[in-house]
């Protein structure tokens, strides 16, 4: 951004009403949008954000319309014209063909698949990158519903801070031009911003897009009367706690471990104090600790979705006297939540009471049911372990119970058949107890290793929830292997079906991509790994399902 | 826990109540006045091959065709129940001509093979976790190289001469102990004898030595450790990944034997009185 640029941004709205006096010296305004903020220009049918993709950037459009798609599932754009892999399960024939069609070489791939010269997208260099487009907006619009966003107005904004997937895929309609922020510049004005308007601006959004829908996930606001919901949506309160890119402490404290990482976590509730209302995480994980002795032991934690403080609201309640929280909670990472103030919930719980002296089963069931939400282990010195090093993270955790595994690798050898020869994980890691977490992706709940992805390659697939790689769009730039906290991605260097490097073009030099574990997306049956394990040692988890996480680590 | 005994009490009964009614369906045959090896024979040729069609299931992992832990338990089962068939079909006696006792040995290697292999695999993890660190088996060798090449460079750190107390020690005692496996029987009985006469040696050395000498040895010590652990590993990584190839092959020869067994047999017995 030229300083003339910055110049006549800082005189139109958006950034017209920021005051500038609440910016220290050090970052002023106008340094955030001259290094955090581009111009983008876009042809018609350029995607801008697919829907799924881990967004780090807002958008707010300067000129020309958008068109963001309204619908999901069977109406939605297909995955193919946006550039997506599809993933589609091989046929019993196609399974057993690989035992003699695998390639004996590692890492081949198609020239063609990586050239995408047969790829079902469209692609087009513009405006200095490669983009995908939709070829026929026309027919696009009349085939899907779309609504139209205009100039001054905002969006990829909640995913972009929040830390969450982009919900619609929004693409051009004619020539536009977007004002691209990058989060560090939507939260350095959000700190700074005196007045709040854009903070404001980006929670009424979520508010009137998202609240109501969000909430209702819990069984607590399931039976909430329409006008009660209103008001719970209009009073409650946002909170983000911790640092937006934690991951780069975390992958050091995980190279010192002696160094404990509960003590730097911020504390969203201490124990002993009176909750001001129910806490629920809307992305990231919260640790809920109790004192022990001179120290504090992890009991439980939180997914996106669960509550605390509940229990505290119900007892006060039945004793009319405050109730002060046993526990503490306190973020892992990055931490976004919403706060229910008590005298909401104590008419929830008043409405949910009177329902169920009125007979409604499913009424009782919720309420009973939001009572303790928690992931929790009767051995806390392994749940402890698992929250210390972020495995809490996994929605497909590969745990080898050791008083199982022979060590016969039949594991290994069915991943490297699955997947062309090719091993996707290593049969070695920590060792928690008798639970050994290999060197193999987790499919996080949060995963940062999709941040900052240039091409969306990596992404989470939205049927199954996999975190997969696309080898049609992975430019091999490894942003991915280096945010994984874990070293679940790997490297490679490819090769073509004889075994010779497949090289640049032009500079010659040997192309990489990154490779990871896929849980056997294409194969029928899920995890080969798992179903070739002959002692029933090796199994996956996911780690915020607090019945099977109990199951798994239970002898 | 409580779930895998339940299991484990199911198919305790469930053996119990098929090998009883293998042995009453066997004397239900013979009061017909059929020859009752013809039966037990077809049923042992064709539990063979269903149990050799684990190996088969293990090399087709892609496919869906159950888990492999089913196909084992399975495989376990049947395996133990072709016991009492065997029995039947030997009619309690052993096999007075010469190929039919090789075939009678063959499935008794095969049978006992695959029990111990069974006790080995129920055995064997829980050992592997009780000492030393988890090594993959084919990096074993290089961290006994690690451990030697540290040892190595901390007996020239004592005396760069390569003469004196520890290069000495290290020499007569320490040398063989680092360059490959040691041990391995011992490591199979539980026994840490060697240790205790290692560490023995060591304790009388140290009023030989200065200082700076008694650190280094310390580390030794150390590494001796080390080493130990890794043999402890090697050891019994070793037998679970040898076992196979006890196991299987015996399989293999078992099946030629039968099926020559079963057409000799075809071809010159008849099948009543």
């Amino acid at each position: 951004m030229t300083d003339e640029m910055v110049e006549s941004l800082l005189k139109a709205p958006p950034f017209s009403k920021i005051d500038p006096s609440g910016f220290k010296r050090s970052l002023p305004l106008r340094d955030i949008l001259k290094n955090d903020v581009r111009i983008v220009g876009f042809d018609e049918g350029d995607i801008i954000v697919r829907r799924g993709d881990w967004g780090n950037s807002a958008f707010f459009i300067l000129s020309g319309n958008m068109r963001v798609e309204l619908e999901k599932k069977q109406t939605s754009l297909p995955d193919e014209i946006l550039g997506r892999r599809t993933s589609r399960v091989k046929t019993f024939w196609e399974s057993l063909t690989q035992l003699w069609n695998n390639n004996s070489e590692p890492e081949v791939r198609e020239i063609a698949s990586v050239s995408s010269s047969k790829a079902t997208f469209h692609s087009r260099n513009t405006h200095g990158g490669t983009r995908i487009y939709l070829q026929e907006v026309s027919a696009v619009l009349d085939k899907y519903r779309t609504a139209r966003l205009e100039p001054g107005q905002w969006f990829g904004e909640v995913a972009a801070l929040g830390r969450t997937s982009r919900v619609a895929t929004v693409f051009s309609e004619g020539v536009s031009q977007l004002l691209e922020i990058r989060w560090q510049g939507i939260r350095d004005i959000l700190r700074h911003d005196k007045e709040g308007s854009l903070k404001q601006y980006i929670e009424d959004v979520f508010r009137e897009r998202a609240l109501s829908a969000f909430l209702r996930t819990d069984p607590l606001f399931q039976a909430c009367q329409p006008e009660l919901m209103q008001r719970i949506v209009e009073q409650v309160e946002f909170h983000t706690f911790g640092n937006y890119d934690s991951h780069k402490p975390f992958k050091q404290l995980l190279e010192d471990q002696n160094q404990k990482t509960d003590g730097r976590e911020p504390v969203i509730i201490r124990e002993g104090d009176y909750p001001s209302g129910i806490v629920m995480i809307r992305s990231g994980l919260a640790r809920i600790s109790q004192r022990h002795y001179n120290g504090r032991r992890t009991i439980g934690y939180l997914s996106p979705g669960q509550i605390f403080g509940l229990d505290e609201i119900q007892a006060e309640v039945k004793s009319l006297t405050p109730v002060a929280c046993q526990t503490q909670l306190s973020a892992i990472g990055h931490l976004n939540a919403v706060l229910v103030p008590t005298t909401l919930v104590e008419e929830i719980l008043a409405q949910n009471s009177s329902s169920k002296s009125s007979g409604s089963q499913k009424t009782k069931k919720s309420i009973r049911s939001t009572g303790s939400q928690s992931v929790k282990l009767k051995d806390d010195i392994l749940l402890s372990q698992l929250v210390d090093r972020h495995f809490v993270q996994g929605t497909s955790l590969m745990v080898i119970d050791l008083d199982r595994c022979t060590r016969c690798d039949d594991c290994v050898r069915a991943c490297a058949t699955t997947h062309d020869n090719n091993p996707r994980f290593i049969r070695h890691g920590p060792i928690l107890n008798q639970y050994m977490i290999p060197n193999s992706c987790l499919h996080c709940v949060d995963p940062i290793c999709m941040i900052e992805c240039p091409t969306g390659a990596i992404f989470r697939d939205l049927a199954q929830g996999d975190i997969i790689i696309n080898e049609q769009t992975c430019i091999g730039c490894a942003q991915c292997a280096s945010n994984c906290p874990f070293d679940a991605i790997r490297m490679v260097d490819i090769r073509d079906a004889k075994g010779a490097l497949i090289v640049d073009s032009q500079t010659h030099a040997p192309l990489t991509q990154a490779t990871k574990c896929d849980l056997c997306i294409d194969q029928r049956g899920g995890p080969a790994c798992e179903r070739a394990c002959p002692h029933d040692a090796l199994f996956r988890v996911d780690m915020h399902d607090a019945t099977k996480v109990e199951g798994a680590f239970a002898s | 826990m409580r779930n895998l005994l339940f299991q484990q009490r199911i198919a305790i009964t469930t053996f119990a109540i098929l090998s009883l009614m293998i042995v009453a369906g066997c004397y239900l045959f013979s009061i017909t006045l059929s020859k009752t090896s013809f039966a037990t024979g077809t049923v042992l040729l064709i539990s063979i091959f269903i149990l050799a069609s684990y190996q088969l299931r293990k090399k087709l992992s892609i496919l869906l065709i159950g888990n492999t832990s089913a196909w084992l338990q399975f495989h376990i089962f049947l395996g133990l129940l072709t016991s009492v068939v065997f029995l039947l079909h030997m009619k309690m006696q052993i096999p007075d001509g010469l190929f039919e006792f090789l075939l009678f040995l063959n499935y008794l290697t095969v049978f006992f093979s695959g029990v111990i292999g069974w006790l080995l695999s129920r055995r064997i993890p829980h050992r592997l976790l009780s000492r030393g660190e988890e090594v993959i088996f084919e990096r074993i060798p290089l961290h006994r190289r690690k451990i030697h090449d540290k040892v190595k460079s901390l007996v020239l750190e004592s005396n760069a001469s390569g003469k004196g107390a520890i290069p000495d020690f290290y020499d007569e005692h320490l040398r063989t102990f680092f360059e490959g496996p040691r041990n391995q029987l011992r490591h199979i009985l539980h026994s840490e004898r060697h240790r205790h006469e290692l560490s023995q040696k060591i304790t009388a050395l140290q009023p030989y030595l200065n200082s700076q000498e008694q650190a280094v040895l310390q580390q030794i010590s150390e590494q001796i450790q080390l080493k130990d652990d890794l043999d402890y590993q090697y050891i019994f990584q070793a037998i679970i990944k040898l076992w196979p190839f006890v196991h299987v092959p015996l399989t293999y020869s078992l099946i030629i034997f039968a099926v020559y067994h079963t057409l000799a047999v075809c071809a010159f017995a008849s099948t009543s009185g």
